[in-house]
């Protein structure tokens, strides 16, 4: 069963158009919702959550209608809302507990989650202090908690790292993987940083300009797609024509060389050219690819189109 | 507890929620209960509960002078304060500290949650953006009711004191029981609805507490201008733009008197049946909540 389906999904603001009839299909598991500010993540969260109302196309989430079965589905999913959202002169526990119950928990089940799920994200003693004194990233972990204090069945996470420092977002990038692995609750975060997105998501689609650029596995788009990287005394420009000559893809420029994996024995062949041409060999180094590498030149090309 | 006892700590993992989910029912019901709570400043700081209980004291100073005057010294009972004088015009701290109490209430309880942006985390949940509105309506409005509840029976039991026959006095005023009941509900339904859908057309507090002041100060000097000036229909009129007057009309007839207001008081200038005011209260209060529900149906997030 498909976690996310939309048809032709379409939402239009007067002047603008956040979302262009977009087409998604991703199974359970966590999703990476990759696109630069502006893209139509918000906007698509929104309304796979029945917040907003889509101008035109279907979408379907948990294998409901959203239109129609919004309180449904509602009642099964978390939502992390990308801006602040807490009351500062509440304590964690007390504001949590509150949203659980709105969630239909009965009032003692809303506080032994609540104290779980606080601790689950992190804040212990913290947790009975006033919201105004918290650091962003223990508000963060608020949010986090109060999407999956009822154990939801799936959660929305709206740029979950937006402001946190490295540590933090290292820590919260951690959280959502557990949630998703351990906790056995599919993630769909969104996120303007692919490598957020490659650190934690089984799947990703990309969206730009509110238009579908990729969807699939991120293994998928990482995988075969290496490179070594040779860095050599002498020149590298040569290296990569006699290579290129053997029928590998290789460009070098000044002491650095890059050779594609898809040839026969790159290795040897490497080995040999540098042999011939007597360079001396100082580095010779596997590079997965990342996203980030995929994707740049697509959404550099995008950016260029709308300017 | 077990693991304490066992000397240390284990993270037990995350457990699945396997107990009872309610309905929808219970989701609005809490709702209503924390924003009640919230009304009076309870759970939160001293600070938020100074002026909710400070207005519920001064809506009932007079009651209390009362019944602390019927306690020491004889009191005539033709002297005695009436139910239905108790919120009218007749004396001046109950009404005044009503509207006060929805003035700083109404743009607390709705004000928050679009200051802080929590309308997102409720509309995400299994609550429709009608049942908020119409919860938070119904905290206000239940918050209203205690405080004009509460100085009647301080009221009740004052005039039971000045008979000197407890019993028998509750048996002869069982009565006043019904009127008392249906004029607070009408008194709160009608000032909650005026106040929440004022209220709710700003996050910002201190303009939702003017806005909702505003009507209760100038429309009774236009409604003043009207009754006493202009000598004909349009004029009479007049008198419904006086909120603290239309409560006069209804709860007069909830209590089915007719008080000698003397020659020249804009109600009896107006010569309308108390009916009138009831059946007009009750739009006031209908209309209100229709565009409260509206509004919130319609709000973007």
């Amino acid at each position: 069963m498909p976690l996310i389906e939309t048809y032709a999904l379409t939402k239009q603001y007067p002047g603008v158009t956040a979302l262009n009839a977009l087409d998604i299909n991703v199974e359970p598991g966590i999703i990476g919702l990759v696109g630069a500010n502006g893209a139509g993540k918000s906007t698509l969260i929104k309304i796979l959550l029945g917040l907003l109302p889509a101008t035109r196309g279907k979408a379907r989430v948990l294998d409901m209608d959203v239109e129609t079965e919004g309180r449904a589905i509602r009642g099964l999913v978390g939502y992390m809302p990308e801006h602040d959202c807490l009351p500062p002169d509440l304590s964690a526990t007390e504001f949590v507990a509150h949203l659980a119950e709105v969630s239909g928990l009965p009032r003692t089940a809303a506080r032994e989650r609540t104290a779980e799920t606080l601790r689950h994200v992190g804040l212990f003693e913290e947790r009975y202090r006033e919201i105004g004194g918290y650091s962003t990233g223990m508000k963060q972990r608020v949010k986090l908690a109060q999407a999956l204090v009822h154990d939801p069945r799936l959660i929305f996470l709206d740029e979950p790292t937006n402001g946190l420092d490295p540590a933090g977002r290292d820590e919260m990038l951690d959280l959502v993987r557990r949630t998703g692995r351990e906790f056995g609750i599919a993630v769909l975060m969104s996120s303007h940083l692919l490598g957020e997105i490659e650190r934690v998501c089984d799947s990703l689609v990309v969206i730009d300009a509110g238009r579908l650029v990729r969807q699939g596995a991120v293994a998928e788009f990482t995988a075969g797609l290496g490179s070594l990287e040779v860095e050599v005394e002498g020149d590298a420009a040569a290296l990569a024509e006699a290579l290129t000559a053997r029928g590998f893809e290789a460009r070098g420029e000044g002491f650095l060389a890059h050779v594609g994996l898809n040839g026969d024995d790159p290795y040897d062949a490497i080995r040999d050219c540098i042999v011939e041409l007597e360079l001396g060999l100082v580095r010779l180094e596997q590079r997965r690819q990342t996203l980030e590498d995929i994707f740049r030149p697509e959404a550099d090309e995008a950016v260029a189109e709308r300017v | 507890m077990s693991e304490r006892a066992a000397g240390s700590i284990y993270d037990l993992g995350y457990r699945r929620y396997e107990g009872r989910r309610l309905g929808r029912w219970d989701a609005v019901l809490s709702l209503y209960v924390h924003g009640l709570r919230a009304a009076f400043g309870l759970g939160r700081r001293t600070r938020s509960k100074v002026f909710p209980m400070g207005l519920a004291v001064v809506a009932a100073i007079p009651a209390l002078g009362y019944l602390m005057a019927a306690a020491f010294i004889d009191i005539d009972i033709s002297d005695a304060i009436g139910a239905e004088d108790y919120f009218t015009s007749t004396f001046f701290f109950p009404p005044a500290a009503l509207m006060l109490f929805v003035a700083a209430v109404a743009p607390e309880l709705l004000g928050r949650d679009q200051r802080h942006a929590t309308l997102p985390l409720y509309f995400s949940r299994g609550l429709s953006r009608q049942d908020y509105a119409l919860a938070r309506y119904a905290s206000m409005a239940t918050a209203l009711l205690a405080l004009t509840l509460l100085p009647q029976a301080l009221l009740f039991f004052g005039n039971a004191l000045v008979v000197d026959s407890f019993g028998g006095y509750f048996q002869d005023e069982w009565g006043q029981v019904g009127p008392i009941i249906g004029s607070s509900l009408l008194i709160s339904l009608f000032f909650a609805a005026i106040g929440m859908v004022i209220s709710a057309q700003s996050g910002r507090r201190a303009f939702a507490t003017i806005g909702v002041i505003a009507p209760f100060v100038f429309l009774p000097i236009i409604s003043g201008v009207l009754v006493g000036v202009v000598e004909n229909f349009i004029g009479r009129l007049g008198v419904f733009l006086n909120p603290f007057f239309v409560i006069d009309g209804f709860t007069y007839w909830f209590f089915d008197a007719a008080p000698d207001l003397g020659e020249g008081h804009p109600l009896n200038t107006a010569d309308f049946a108390g009916g009138w005011y009831f059946f007009f209260a009750l739009a006031v209060t209908a209309a209100g909540v229709a565009l409260l529900v509206r509004h919130y149906g319609r709000r973007s997030l």
